[in-house]
């Protein structure tokens, strides 16, 4: 009888302790998106040019993390969200080809997205005057401009080094290749971002 | 020739750049990225539920994969279950000489069974 009320009393307190290591987990990986969301949303919104699509990958990715990979290290969390937003991104492309040659197909156009603006509406938090602001938006709409028309691998490059900050190993993790891929990649979008930019960014 | 603090300019004011975007993000957008997440935290429950179940999934599988194994080992019978020893026994009895008699003799027997009773009622 005391023999099973200790057995008990032994699964009992696994069963806490689990509960609590989970909650804690939780508690971290709660943490860890919250910081790094606003960060990958505007990074997806750079990359397909809409903001509800880019708001439907992050969410996206966030469930794969959390469902996938809430045990690994919380150390693994960056490149591996990054990697898991970085697919649903190419997985989007890849819709969308489609999506474009049948529209092509039925005579249909695409939809030209040189307009598109994400950034004008919002209120500057820091207070700068509306010529300021304009400056900025500008600046940051030929920066995506000239971003969005980098070849995929290149851009996936510059926007995890240099939007991100993550190093050449997570970068790698986050792509899937070699961290020699990652500097080639990383060095031609520079390149080209620079001859794209021009005057204004030298 | 461009020189590499070139390229790490023009990274810096990328990133300076990128850094204001993020931080202008409207209110609608950041209640939409809070209910995301919230989603994505319920998920961890949501599968240690599933995969509490998905458990005992295989164990059943080779449980259930056993059970048809050995119904096919065994072999399903052809005929259906022999007679049991009982039917046979009356149906000897009923076409044996001796029933016939007694059921030639079946107003006698009736007859006999409360007469019996009498006596020993007398003779209790």
């Amino acid at each position: 009888m005391s023999a099973c009320a200790g057995v008990f009393a032994v699964s009992c307190s696994r069963e806490q302790s689990k509960g609590a290591t989970t909650l804690q987990r939780e508690r971290q990986l709660n943490q860890f998106l919250a910081g790094v969301e606003r960060r990958a949303l505007r990074f997806a919104e750079i990359a397909v040019r809409d903001r509800d699509e880019a708001l439907d990958l992050v969410q996206d990715a966030m469930i794969k993390l959390a469902r996938n990979y809430a045990e690994q290290p919380e150390d693994e969390w960056t490149p591996l969200f990054f990697r898991i937003l970085q697919n649903g991104i190419r997985d989007w492309y890849r819709r969308q080809m489609v999506r474009n040659r049948v529209m092509v197909w039925f005579g249909r156009g695409t939809n030209a997205d040189n307009d598109y603006d994400p950034v004008a509406q919002a209120p500057d938090p820091a207070g700068r005057g509306p010529d300021d602001q304009a400056q900025t938006d500008e600046a940051m709409q030929e920066l995506e401009s000239a971003v969005g028309r980098l070849p995929a691998r290149q851009r996936e490059a510059f926007m995890l080094r240099t939007f991100e900050g993550l190093d050449v190993a997570g970068t790698a993790v986050a792509m899937g290749c070699s961290q020699g891929s990652v500097k080639t990649h990383y060095s031609r979008a520079v390149h080209s971002l620079r001859d794209a930019l021009g005057e204004h960014w030298q | 020739m461009k020189k590499p603090h070139q390229d790490e300019e023009l990274a810096r004011q990328a990133k300076e750049l990128f850094d204001d975007s993020v931080e202008r993000l409207d209110a609608a957008t950041l209640s939409r990225l809070n209910r995301s997440r919230h989603e994505a935290l319920a998920e961890i429950e949501r599968s240690k539920s599933v995969g509490h179940w998905a458990r005992w999934v295989p164990a059943t599988g080779v449980a259930a994969a056993a059970v048809v194994a050995v119904v096919v080992w065994q072999g399903v019978p052809v005929e259906g279950p022999l007679p049991s020893a009982g039917p046979v026994t009356d149906f000897e009895i009923l076409i044996g000489e001796d029933s016939l008699e007694m059921l030639e003799d079946l107003e006698f027997y009736s007859w006999i069974e409360p007469s019996d009773l009498q006596t020993d009622g007398n003779v209790g």
